[in-house]
């Protein structure tokens, strides 16, 4: 919890990656805070692992700075101050689940007992199983166990839960809330956008290596800019509902009304102020889906009319 | 250091299961022995039975501190274990360092065990300031196979590093003169290798008890060549540090 005072824990500063004629990550500037669980979304070839690479220092930024906890990321990694575990990340074969966790324990200035990272990780009962003799979803225990050998005041964690099933995922991450209560900071990035939802504070999208949209789970489905709300209504006057406050969307199907508005509220006062009964009201928010579809294909949108910009894709 | 020491400790646990260790660096030397040493011969100017002690304790250390590594070391790359371990406070170097010296202690039984059968098995008979210069000798030969295990395992891919580290191993077992000693031609050509060097060095020793520092410059010089190429490899993959 000590960090929260001592300003940001991490912070990218104008960082940009070039590989070749293809920029990875352009000019991406953010703050992580203490004790902060954040998401970083992003389709496939955003950036996301790039970003990563370079906080965890396994990649160096063709320009633009990274800190963390006040030093480079190289020093932060050495000092123990950081865990992480990464989709690329292997492990030593030919020991035992027990001797890698006690081993890479034993790297760490503040180690935790080997025990207690098997019990939080849920692998105390393949302790004493050869590592190379692993199905996928237990290796992705084990990695994240790595990740957590050490009392690390920042956890990295790449699309931690692929190859997990659903039971094995939901478990991932009620233990790594549990490592976020002790005032962790995690960042995480992922591809399940309900993972995001459900166990972020703080989502992080990014799009061709930009960033476009930072905010609470709330913020970034209010950045779509809608909430839907459908209702029955025996003669619905189409004329009446196209006058809708903030009307984005309508659809008239029998007596079944579906509306799009940015203000729902306000739509379904104007509707009852009309005198109108509708019934069986449903009013949804956008899912974070459809927000981050929205907000990543705006950009698309944008790339592929402005005339500067290269045609490669990531 | 005690990071790096522990990962050494691990490394060496690891080969103690491996049998493919076991059996190319102990097992296949040490049969090699009983079926050719025996020879009445002499080879370097000493009793076939010196000679080809020496020569399969050079072959236990090869084997130990090359195949080994270099197969394990590209197949660890490949797979992610090198990365898992940059993010974690074990410094920079340690993969490499507890490599070498996993490589340096593992390569100790082979050559003892030679050691021994030469001694009571091959009667082979030498002050004991000899057997320890012999010992070293061979060791440090260990150590200039594993600089080029680094090299090889760094710079080539799982699917090629194979072929390519027995081609290697076989050219310095059979250039090197381990098997059979060299003579004529062969020799003129073979005499540069590394192995060759060190089996070179160990006969003076038995024998006339004087080294010929030519041999002496061409293993520090293959040395600093293999460690060079190491260092260049694992620099070349490291994007960062």
């Amino acid at each position: 919890m000590g960090s929260m005072n001592s300003g940001p824990v991490v912070t990218y500063d104008n960082v940009s990656k070039q590989y070749g004629h293809l920029r990875a990550v352009d000019g991406l500037s953010l703050e992580l805070r203490g004790g902060e669980t954040v998401a970083l979304l992003g389709p496939n070839g955003a950036g996301k692992s790039t970003s990563l690479d370079m906080l965890l220092a396994l990649r160096k930024p063709t320009s633009g700075k990274i800190t963390m906890f006040g030093s480079d990321p190289y020093h932060a990694v050495k000092s123990g101050r950081v865990g992480a575990m990464l989709q690329s990340g292997g492990l030593m074969p030919e020991v035992t689940v027990r001797e890698l966790v006690t081993l890479v324990s034993g790297f760490h200035p503040r180690p935790v007992a080997p025990e207690t990272i098997m019990k939080r990780a849920g692998i105390s009962d393949i302790a004493e199983q050869r590592v190379d003799r692993l199905s996928g979803g237990q290796t992705q225990r084990v990695r994240f166990a790595l990740a957590i050998a050490g009392e690390s005041e920042l956890i990295v964690l790449d699309e931690p839960t692929t190859a997990m099933d659903v039971e094995a995922r939901q478990r991932f991450w009620a233990n790594m809330k549990a490592e976020a209560a002790e005032g962790r900071t995690v960042l995480f990035a992922t591809h399940y956008l309900e993972e995001a939802d459900h166990a972020a504070d703080r989502i992080l999208v990014i799009n061709r290596g930009r960033l476009l949209a930072d905010g609470t789970p709330a913020e970034i489905k209010a950045r779509a800019g809608a909430r839907r709300m459908s209702f029955r209504m025996g003669n619905a006057d189409e004329a009446f509902l196209l006058q809708l406050p903030g009307l984005v969307q309508l659809e008239i199907r029998g007596d079944l009304v579906n509306v799009q508005a940015t203000d729902s509220d306000a739509a379904l006062y104007a509707i009852l102020d009309a005198g109108y009964r509708p019934r069986e009201i449903e009013v949804t928010s956008l899912g974070l889906e459809q927000a981050f579809l929205a907000i990543t294909s705006q950009d698309n949108a944008t790339v592929a009319a402005s005339p500067e910009v290269s045609k490669e894709t990531i | 250091m005690n990071s790096t020491l522990a990962l050494a400790g691990a490394e060496i646990r690891r080969l103690r299961r491996n049998r493919r260790y076991l059996f190319f660096t102990i097992a296949f030397p040490v049969v090699l022995y009983l079926i050719v040493g025996k020879s009445t011969t002499t080879a370097y100017g000493v009793s076939f039975k010196a000679f080809y002690m020496v020569a399969m304790a050079t072959f236990g250390a090869l084997s130990g501190a090359f195949n080994n590594n270099t197969i394990r070391i590209s197949q660890e790359r490949k797979e992610g274990w090198i990365r898992q371990l940059r993010l974690t406070p074990l410094p920079a170097n340690g993969y490499v360092v507890a490599k070498l010296l996993a490589s340096m202690v593992t390569s100790v039984p082979a050559i003892t065990i030679v050691f021994l059968l030469g001694a009571f098995y091959g009667q082979v008979d030498m002050p004991i300031w000899k057997w320890v210069v012999l010992a070293v000798a061979i060791w440090f030969g260990t150590f200039i196979f594993a600089a080029l295990a680094v090299a090889i395992g760094y710079r080539i891919s799982p699917d090629s590093v194979q072929p390519v580290s027995m081609i290697i191993f076989f050219a310095f077992s059979i250039f090197g003169g381990l098997w059979f000693p060299l003579s004529g031609g062969m020799k003129d050509f073979a005499q540069f290798t590394p192995t060759y060097q060190v089996v070179k060095i160990s006969t003076d020793v038995l024998g006339s008890g004087t080294v010929d520092i030519a041999n002496v410059v061409g293993i520090v010089a293959w040395f600093v060549i293999f460690l060079g190429l190491a260092v260049l490899a694992v620099r070349s993959v490291a994007e960062t540090m």
